[in-house]
C-alpha cells in the first residue's frame, strides 16, 4: 500500500497470464519497483484492488502464498465491466495494485489441526492461497483433504496442480462436477454430497470452504450433520467493495465492514453479525 | 474573545474580504431551494432560513479527483504501454458560510469515518484542515427539526469556527459575532465590538426561546434495532412509500459512502471520488448477480441501523447525545423535509424502539 495516499495503487506489470477456465483467466503480476516487490508483504487470504486505469478497479484475493514470492498471482472470472477489460490484457501490460487489504485466514489456530478444503467453481482461489501455504508448512498440519467441485470438468480451475496435489500422497483430492464429459474419471454430484459421503471427522479438524453461496448453505448444513462446530468453519464473505480500507461504506454488515474485518470468518463470527448476506 | 457584530448590510463586503483569502461557499436562492455557491462580488448570502443541502461539500466535495493518470506508448514498442499517476492538487483554503450548528456537528461525524475509523484518509485530512465553518445559530426549531435528541442545540458551537447569532429587532439587523476557534477570531478581527444593547437583545432572545419537546429516550435504540432487524415485513411496511431517490442521503451532513470510477479521456483521465447512497440498488449489487441488499426494505434499513445501532456500537466511548450514546445524526431533518414521500427517520426510530419493546417487553429501553 502506498503509505502517504491508500487510494493510489502501485504499479505493477503482468508478466503471465493463462486460461483456467472458460470464463477464468490466471494473472501473473510483480510490482514495476523491484524494492517494493521484494518487500511486499502479506497473509493468505488477503486480497488486493486491481486497476485497469480508465475502466476501474475490483477486489481479488491474491490466490498464490507468501512463501512463493515471484510474482502475485490473481484468478479472474469475466462477469463485469473491469473483469472484461482484465481479459483482454497480455503480458507486459501495466496494472495498478492496491494491496494486502483485509484479514486474512487464521493459519496459526489451524496448526496441528486437520484441514478440509471444500471448493467450488473460482472459490477454489482463495483456498489454494492457504493450501499452498500449509504445502509449504506441511509439517505444521494433520491430514489435509481438498473436496473441490465444478459445473463441469473444463470449469474447475488449477487443473494441473489439481492433478499434482492428487499424487503427492500427503494429501486427499476428491474432484466432483454436476456435469461430467466422457472423459470425466472424477465423482459426479454436488459438493456437500461428496463431503456427507466421505464423512469428515469433526474431531480436531478445521473446515475451510469458499464457492458460490448455494453451496455455502449447503455445506454448512452438512459440516453441522457431520459435527463440526461453528468455531471450526471458516469462509470468506463476498461483497462489492470500493476503497478497500473501511471508508466508502458499501461492504457493511452490522458495524462490520468485510473489507477490513473480512473477507474471512468463522461461521461463529457470522452468526453473530446482522444476517445481511 | 470579544464578540463582534456583524452588520446585515455588511455582509457583502465582510464576505468579499474573506475571499481574498478562502475559497468562499456561500447559500444563495435558487428556484425553491438554498443552495452553496461560490461567492462572487455580486451575490447577496442568503441566511435566513437553513440552506437545503448541508455544509458537507465543503470537506467532502460531492465529486474530486483522487489522482490522474497517464498512458505513454513505448516509442520503440508501440504495444507496449506505461502509465504515470499524480496524486490530485491539495485543497484550496475554504470558508463555508452560512451552515446550521447541525451542520457544523456533522464534521465531528465525518471525522470518525474519515480520520478516526482506521485508515485516514487524507484528502479528507487536508480539506478538513483548509476550511472554515462560519455557522448561522438557530433561532427556533423547524418541525422537521430534531437536533437535540442527537445533543444538539440552536446555538451549538461545535465544529463551528464562527458562530453567528441574528439580532434583527430594534434598528439595525445583523449577526453577533462569535469567535469559536483562533481561526475564527482571525475572520473577525476587522469587525467592531459588538455593542452591549445587541448582547443584551440576544442574551433576552436566548432566554426567551422556548425549551423543544423534551427528546425522547433513545438509549436502548442501537440493540432495539438488531432486535427487528430481522423483521423484514416491519421494514417493508417502514420503507413502503420510499422510492430509492437518494436525496435523503445526498443532503445528509454525515453520510459519507462515496462511489469510486474512472473518467477516460484517450490516453489519460482521472479516478474520482463521488457521493453515493446506500439507497441505490447498484450500490451493493455484486458482479455474480447477488445483491445483499436487494429490495428498498434492506436499504432503508441500513441507512436507519447505520444512523442509530451501526455508529454508537461502532464508537460505544463516544455519548454526545443525552441517551449517552453518540448517533451518525445531528437531527438536522434535512432527509424529512426533502423526502418525496415523506419518509420520516423520527417516527422509524419510535417505531423500531416499540417493535422491539413488542417482542420483548422486558429488556427493551422503549421511548417514554
Amino acid at each position: 500500500m502506498n503509505a502517504n495516499n491508500p487510494y493510489i495503487p502501485e504499479l505493477a506489470t503482468i508478466i503471465e497470464t493463462f486460461d483456467e477456465t472458460p470464463d477464468v483467466k490466471t494473472f501473473r503480476v510483480v510490482l514495476q519497483d523491484p524494492a517494493k516487490m521484494a518487500a511486499f508483504r502479506f497473509e493468505p487470504g488477503q486480497v488486493a484492488q486491481l486497476s485497469v486505469f480508465g475502466t476501474g478497479e475490483s477486489t481479488f484475493v491474491i490466490c498464490s502464498p507468501p512463501t512463493r514470492m515471484e510474482y502475485l498471482q490473481f484468478s479472474v472470472m469475466r462477469v463485469g465491466e473491469l473483469t472484461h477489460r482484465l481479459h483482454t490484457l497480455k503480458q507486459g501490460d501495466p496494472i495498478g495494485l492496491r494491496a494486502p487489504l483485509g484479514n486474512h485466514f487464521p493459519y496459526q489456530d489451524m496448526q496441528g489441526k486437520d484441514i478440509v478444503f471444500i471448493g467450488g467453481g473460482l472459490g477454489m482461489a482463495p483456498l489454494r492461497t492457504l493450501l499452498l501455504f500449509m504445502l509449504d508448512n506441511r509439517a505444521d498440519y494433520g491430514n489435509i483433504t481438498l473436496i473441490y467441485g465444478g459445473r463441469t470438468p473444463e470449469h474447475l480451475c488449477f487443473k494441473d496442480e489439481l492433478k499434482q496435489w492428487a499424487e503427492r500422497g500427503d494429501m486427499r483430492v476428491e474432484l466432483t462436477v454436476d456435469n461430467p464429459d466422457a472423459a470425466w474419471q472424477g465423482r459426479t454430484g454436488v459438493v456437500p454430497a461428496v463431503l456427507t459421503e466421505l464423512a469428515v471427522r469433526p474431531e480436531n479438524a478445521v473446515a475451510v470452504t469458499c464457492g458460490p453461496p448455494i453451496m455455502i448453505r449447503f455445506t454448512l448444513e452438512a459440516l453441522g450433520k457431520l459435527g463440526f462446530k461453528d468455531e471450526q468453519i471458516v469462509t470468506t464473505l463476498e461483497r462489492r467493495m470500493k476503497c478497500g480500507v473501511g471508508l466508502c461504506g458499501r461492504c457493511n454488515i452490522g458495524e462490520k465492514f468485510v473489507c477490513v474485518d473480512g473477507p474471512v470468518f468463522t461461521q461463529a463470527q457470522l452468526k453473530g453479525l446482522p444476517q445481511e448476506f | 474573545m470579544v464578540d463582534r457584530f456583524l452588520k446585515d448590510s455588511d455582509l457583502a463586503v465582510v464576505t468579499a474580504a474573506w475571499a481574498r483569502d478562502f475559497r468562499v461557499l456561500a447559500p444563495v436562492r435558487e428556484g425553491a431551494a438554498i443552495v452553496y455557491r461560490l461567492f462572487s462580488e455580486d451575490m447577496h448570502p442568503f441566511l435566513l432560513r437553513p440552506p437545503t443541502s448541508s455544509a458537507k461539500e465543503a470537506i467532502l466535495p460531492q465529486t474530486e479527483n483522487l489522482f490522474t493518470y497517464k498512458y505513454r506508448k513505448d516509442q520503440t514498442d508501440l504495444t507496449r504501454t506505461e502509465v504515470f499517476l499524480a496524486e490530485a492538487l491539495p485543497p484550496e483554503p475554504t470558508l463555508i458560510l452560512g451552515p446550521r450548528p447541525c451542520d457544523a456537528r456533522g464534521r465531528h461525524l465525518l471525522d470518525r469515518v474519515f480520520l478516526e475509523r482506521g485508515v485516514v484518509d487524507p484528502q479528507y485530512k487536508a480539506h478538513r484542515a483548509a476550511t472554515l465553518f462560519v455557522t448561522v445559530a438557530c433561532t427556533s426549531m423547524q418541525n422537521t427539526c430534531f437536533c437535540h435528541w442527537t445533543g444538539g442545540a440552536l446555538d451549538d458551537e461545535s465544529g463551528s469556527d464562527v458562530l453567528l447569532h441574528p439580532v434583527t429587532i430594534g434598528g439595525v439587523g445583523g449577526y453577533v459575532a462569535h469567535a469559536v476557534t483562533p481561526a475564527g477570531e482571525k475572520l473577525l478581527a476587522n469587525l467592531p465590538e459588538a455593542p452591549a444593547e445587541k448582547l443584551a437583545e440576544l442574551a433576552a432572545r436566548r432566554a426567551a426561546t422556548p425549551e423543544p419537546e423534551p427528546a425522547p429516550d433513545l438509549a436502548g435504540i442501537a440493540d432495539a434495532f438488531l432486535a427487528v432487524f430481522d423483521d423484514l415485513d416491519f421494514w417493508t411496511d417502514q420503507s413502503a412509500r420510499c422510492l430509492s431517490c437518494g436525496v435523503c442521503t445526498y443532503l445528509c451532513p454525515t453520510c459519507s459512502c462515496f462511489n469510486i470510477t474512472d473518467e477516460n479521456h484517450g490516453m489519460s483521465g482521472r479516478r474520482l471520488r463521488t457521493w453515493d447512497t446506500c439507497m441505490s440498488a447498484l450500490y451493493t449489487l455484486e458482479g455474480s448477480g447477488h445483491n445483499p441488499r436487494i429490495s428498498r426494505a434492506h436499504r432503508l434499513r441500513n441507512r436507519v441501523g447505520h444512523k442509530f445501532s451501526y455508529h454508537p456500537r461502532e464508537f460505544p466511548e463516544a455519548a454526545t447525545a443525552p441517551s449517552g450514546c453518540e448517533f451518525s445524526c445531528t437531527g438536522c431533518g434535512r432527509c424529512i423535509k426533502s423526502c418525496p414521500v415523506a419518509v420520516d427517520i423520527r417516527q422509524i426510530v419510535l417505531d423500531v424502539l416499540a417493535k422491539a419493546a413488542e417482542k420483548a417487553p422486558d429488556k427493551a429501553g422503549g421511548a417514554k
